[in-house]
């Protein structure tokens, strides 16, 4: 017995799945196009920007010769900062998800609001800092700076080591505990240990969020077009560099601007790949 | 194995191990607190957030109450403040992103998981994942030097002259080429949020279970029909709310949109024309702006943006948990 | 119930009953443990079987919707009432799991770890006790040349001495087994059994298993549970030869479970 088969419906079907696989494709090709493109421009004009120069000399007045040191300075004095004072309570809070609050209201409002302040719009976080520090304190500055970086270190490291220490097996735990390990030892030397890269991700992952963050600093450190190593005033920084390099009509300003595009990119595509390759180290 | 030290008399063992348990205990206390605090500090920098902005916000909020979300006028001469252009840009440009990333970006993560030669899938995936990381100010900046000039050049004259007696696009596509505007914001928002989207509605997709789609393969179906009566259905809550999260990016993105949107506080039915949104205006102007209720409309305009994301991120917070819940359902 | 009555109890269950929710897991269960005596339980899945061995150290505490009631003894004190110090009733009554749980850290370590919480000791003795432990886990001879590898980079049988070996180094009084050898090979298997055999000579051993070939080689006295009920118990010899209930004799003879 053969089965009829209904040739109508069948090419029909066929016909819909070519034209549906056709348009997914060109769809494709179409934003992986722009991107490329994107890619193109900041490499090509990054590159012939780019030279010693950038690394050593301060930013410039416009017409004259320059680099970016001091504002690359300010980039990573700022990071460092705000990594340093977000990463310990950002792994805490994370903990506290993972492990103590697994079961309770508290841990279920944290979370919800923790992924709200990870998508938050950054320059909302630049006003509040505004309001609470610069306000305050009567000036822009590069503590403000760094104040506002690590609200946005912070919700970054809660959610990965949330999700990390998730990821580690229970069995561990009840392992740990069935020696009478109390709750804190089996958290810092069985389950930390355990979710380590993962956790170690999370915080470059952070550093690389915030290396490209312009808005909140442009509303509480400002800039500075000369070097200076006093957080208490402010102090240059990349982002706010290319911001204010590219609204300008100089040209040399928007070479610099290219090539400070481009070491930003540079500087978070390699903390992401080695994020990436420690992600899967991990799940080896 | 004839160990005599063994033999210790079990209740010694159990003293010293009463003595090194008590020892420990005080410690534990003292983690789990600082734990709890640490996920204290995380609500209380939300709260401290809408208390900051609302505090700064006061004195307009008392001054222009509800013409200032009504009124488009913006004035920093004679003090008169409405966001009205602002919000409208905001909703605009973030809309129309997203009509333009959103098809593009599923078409993207269909390509990946269904039709991509296996070889490819990996080193696509991963390159969208990296773009997805990258700072908006880079396509900002590509926005402001390669995009605008070329597209004012060699695009935008003919596009006006094309459409110019067809009714609706006619007055939607008009007026003189300056390059930047609101249409300009748009397209670059929607390349900056297509590899979060793509990326995220991947991610969605892989969440459903292999066998799930084998079974509608094993039955005849063809990919369309795998990926539309399967995949999707599925995945609707995932694709949403990462949609949605792209949102959130979208009306809250500053350097993407800032140097390409020309920042006029006027609505015009041109998209052409130049406009501006809330974060836009507030990162050119904030810096500049000279008196206490100039500075107070600028944080009230940013106290809208905050109430229009967070709308936005708890509707994406909510479909993913149900996305969740349904795949971990399945899996058990 | 008709055990030998001479031997002294080192645990004691009496009228037990544990809740999952509202899901009751353990139905009235009593049943002594002996000092230094291999008591083996089993029973189809979901018996309660290994409900039951999580009783014993409280480990079900981790979970907050899981409760107990009734009374167990060691050494004649109550250990299911609130004031219980868990952390101290874990060190004296250990615990090893169905699936090997190195922790993730070095072979030494993982011994280290848990006399550490207990003991303050200077280098030399600690090296000492680590290798006790793994002498009398009878791993010693395999890892004694890589104790700075990771508890991980051992095979299955080998992880799984390891935790014995780990759990051992705290010196318990009670050892728990929950169904230590189901993932393991044959070989494996024998080692964990000639184990539990020179174990028993210093501790108190519980064993849970759903292989009654083992339950009939490595224990003195037998539990059958059924349904969260204690069915029978007794010494391993009769209740294998001549059990007095009809669903014993069933499951033993391979008629369901």
């Amino acid at each position: 017995m053969t089965i009829a088969i209904n040739k109508r419906i069948y090419h029909g079907r066929k016909r819909a799945n070519g034209v549906f696989l056709t348009l997914s494709t060109l769809a494709a090709g179409f934003g992986l196009i722009w991107l490329a493109l994107i890619l193109y421009s900041l490499f090509y004009n990054g590159f012939s920007g780019l030279s010693l120069k950038v690394f050593t000399e301060m930013t410039p007045p416009p017409g004259q010769d320059g680099g970016l040191a001091n504002a690359i300075f300010g980039s990573v004095v700022m990071s460092l900062l705000a990594v340093f004072a977000g990463t310990p309570i950002g792994i805490m809070a994370g903990t506290y998800l993972a492990e103590y609050g697994r079961y309770s209201w508290l841990s279920d409002t944290v979370r919800f609001i923790n992924d709200i302040l990870l998508s938050a719009p950054s320059i909302l976080i630049g006003l509040f800092i505004y309001v609470i520090v610069v306000a305050t304190t009567h000036t822009f500055s590069g503590w403000a700076g760094a104040a506002a970086l690590t609200v946005i270190v912070i919700p970054v490291v809660v959610r990965t080591t949330e999700n990390m220490l998730l990821l580690v097996p229970n069995g561990l735990r009840e392992a740990a505990a069935a020696m009478g390990a109390p709750r804190s030892m089996i958290i810092r030397a069985v389950t930390w240990r355990a979710a380590r890269a993962g956790m170690v991700t999370g915080v470059l992952l952070a550093i690389a969020r915030i290396s490209g963050e312009t808005a909140p600093l442009l509303l509480t450190v400002l800039s500075n077009q000369f070097w200076s190593t006093h957080l208490g005033g402010p102090i240059a920084s990349l982002p706010v560099m290319i911001f204010n390099f590219a609204m300008s009509p100089y040209e040399d300003w928007h070479k610099l601007a290219w090539a400070g595009a481009l070491l930003i990119t540079l500087a978070v595509l390699t903390l992401s790949i080695i994020a990436r390759i420690l992600e899967s180290s991990r799940k080896n | 194995m004839a160990d005599v030290a063994y033999e210790s008399n079990p209740m010694t063992v159990s003293d010293s191990k009463i003595a090194a348990v008590k020892r420990s205990g005080a410690g534990d206390v003292r983690f789990h607190a600082l734990t709890v605090a640490a996920a204290a500090i995380v609500v209380l920098l939300f709260l401290g957030m809408m208390g900051a902005l609302t505090e700064g916000a006061w004195l307009s909020i008392r001054t222009f109450g509800a013409s200032f979300v009504t009124s488009q006028k913006w004035n920093p001469v004679t003090e008169q403040f409405g966001a009205l252009a602002a919000v409208y840009g905001t909703l605009v440009t973030s809309v129309l992103a997203m009509a333009l990333a959103v098809p593009v970006g599923i078409g993207i993560a269909i390509f990946l998981t269904e039709i991509c030669p296996r070889s490819l899938r990996r080193p696509i995936g991963i390159a969208i994942e990296l773009l997805a990381g990258i700072p908006s100010i880079v396509y900002g900046i590509w926005g402001l030097f390669v995009f605008a000039p070329y597209f004012q050049e060699h695009i935008q004259p003919w596009l006006v002259d094309a459409v110019a007696d067809i009714p609706v696009l006619g007055t939607i596509f008009e007026g003189p080429p300056y390059g930047i505007g609101m249409f300009t914001a748009s397209f670059i928002l929607s390349i900056m949020i297509l590899p979060f989207i793509s990326a995220v509605t991947r991610d969605v997709f892989d969440t459903v279970p292999a066998t799930l789609k084998e079974s509608a393969y094993a039955l005849g179906c063809t990919t369309s029909e795998v990926v539309g009566s399967v995949v999707l259905p599925f995945s609707r809550a995932g694709v949403v709310g990462g949609a949605m999260l792209a949102l959130g990016r979208a009306l809250g993105e500053t350097m993407a949109v800032t140097f390409v949107i020309g920042n006029s506080h006027k609505i015009h039915a041109s998209l052409f024309a130049p406009g501006t949104t809330i974060s836009a205006t507030v990162a050119n102007e904030f810096t500049e702006a000279v008196g206490d209720i100039y500075h107070s409309s600028l944080i009230e305009a940013g106290l809208i943006l905050f109430f229009i994301s967070f709308v936005v991120l708890a509707a994406a917070q909510l479909m993913l948990r149900i996305l969740h819940k349904r795949a971990g359902g399945v899996a058990a | 119930m008709d055990a030998v009555v001479t031997e002294k109890a080192k645990l004691s269950v009496k009228n037990l009953n544990f809740y999952y929710g509202s899901f009751q897991g353990l139905k009235n269960v009593s049943v002594p443990l002996y000092d230094r005596k291999v008591t083996a339980f089993i029973g189809p899945s979901g018996c309660g079987k290994s409900t039951l061995l999580r009783v014993l150290n409280r480990i079900y505490m981790l979970y907050p919707n899981q409760r107990a009631e009734g009374e167990v003894t060691l050494d004649g004190e109550d250990i299911l009432h609130g004031k219980q110090d868990l952390n101290l009733l874990r060190a004296r009554v250990g615990m090893v799991f169905q699936k090997p749980t190195p922790f993730p850290m070095t072979i030494y370590d993982n011994i280290a770890f848990g006399i550490k919480l207990y003991e303050r000791l200077p280098r030399s003795e600690l090296d000492g006790r680590v290798e006790d432990a793994l002498q009398r886990a009878a791993l010693w001879t395999e890892v004694k040349d890589k104790l700075k590898e990771s508890g991980l980079s051992l095979s299955g049988g080998q992880q799984q001495r390891l935790c014995i070996a780990r759990t051992v180094a705290t010196r318990p009084e009670v050892i728990l087994f929950d169904e230590p050898c189901s993932a393991l090979d044959p070989i494996s298997t024998a080692k964990i059994e000639e184990l539990i055999d020179e174990l028993v000579k210093d501790y108190t051993i519980v064993i849970v298993t759903h292989n009654m070939q083992q339950a009939s080689r490595t224990s003195d006295y037998t539990a059958f549970m059924y349904l969260g009920e204690l069915i029978e118990f007794g010494d391993t010899e009769k209740i294998f030869t001549t059990p007095t209930n009809k669903k014993t004799e069933q499951y033993i003879t391979g008629r369901f479970g």
